[in-house]
């Protein structure tokens, strides 16, 4: 009986685990956060973002880099499972 | 000459120069100093960590040093290192320096007495910009001036050109005007003039795996 139900569940658990994971890469996507941080330089830089919007949207980026960095790192330690 | 027994952090290389300088350097560092093998110098400072952590202070001030010694009358060209190159001591570093001599010199012969200067154009906000114009204009006023160019990672959908020349010091201000040309050509659009830069896009010189033997 245990055999039966790994057989039929266990495929759908692994397609759950590549999908959760792909949801959590497209999430935390550290290359585009990066990107916007730049993006928030360039336009402070220039002028067209002041000051108290351009400080309080690079914390907020840089929060999240940490957290997507934290994922990235989960994803590839396997330690993040769907449960 | 630097002390022999500290770790050395390294910024770049330069043509045999002496210098000693205050810097405000990597991990606090204050003071630049040379250290010498054959025809090539190396700009160092010591660091107490031959495995230097990558933060954006660090990397900042990384560009500082380097921006601070290409503005020196004695300095025709620097070829810079990535952020990291750390060594053990001064011996070290000169038998990194004596194995990677051919590469530091064929990187000299190409980056010459120039330096990089960095143009980033952004379409304005209603995104009224002709990006076609902009690069036609670009290649006619720019390219000209300089020994070459890299098209760079357009990191932001409003990025309309960013790219990095390599500039002969004496076209430093011929370069300028052709870009205030470039800006009263597109009005419209903001412009990021940067520089002078070390030429990091035009040499591409890692000696990682000695870096900290």
């Amino acid at each position: 009986m245990i055999l039966v139900d790994d057989l039929l569940i266990k495929p759908f658990v692994s397609l759950l685990d590549v999908l959760h994971a792909m949801v959590l890469e497209e999430l935390h996507d550290v290359d585009a956060i990066r990107d916007e941080i730049k993006e928030n330089q360039l336009l402070y830089e220039l002028g067209e973002r002041p000051q108290a919007e351009y400080e309080r949207r690079k914390t907020e980026l840089e929060t999240n880099l940490q957290v997507a960095e934290q994922v990235r790192e989960k994803l590839i330690d396997g330690n993040i499972e769907v449960q | 000459m630097s002390d022999d027994s500290s770790n050395l952090y390294v910024y770049g290389i330069t043509e045999q120069t002496a210098i000693e300088m205050a810097v405000d350097g990597v991990y606090g560092a204050s003071t630049l100093q040379t250290v010498d093998y054959k025809s090539l110098s190396a700009l160092t400072c010591p660091i107490d960590t031959t495995e230097p952590e990558r933060t954006d202070e660090a990397v900042a001030a990384h560009d500082d040093v380097l921006r601070t010694v290409i503005e020196r009358d004695d300095v025709q060209t620097v070829v810079p290192m990535g952020f990291g190159m750390a060594f053990k001591n001064a011996r070290t570093l000169k038998g990194v320096m004596r194995g990677a001599r051919r590469a530091f010199r064929k990187a000299f012969n190409d980056v010459e007495g120039c330096v990089e200067l960095g143009l980033k154009v952004v379409d304005p906000a209603d995104g009224s910009a002709d990006p076609g114009a902009l690069r036609a204009t670009l290649d006619a006023e720019l390219d000209p001036l300089s020994v070459g160019q890299t098209d760079d990672d357009l990191f932001s959908d409003r990025l309309v050109a960013n790219r990095s020349y390599l500039v002969e010091q004496a076209d430093r201000d011929a370069f300028d005007d052709a870009v205030e040309t470039v800006e009263a050509t597109h009005e419209a659009m903001l412009v990021n003039y940067t520089g002078p830069w070390a030429p990091y896009n035009f040499v591409d010189i890692r000696v990682g795996a000695e870096a900290s033997s």
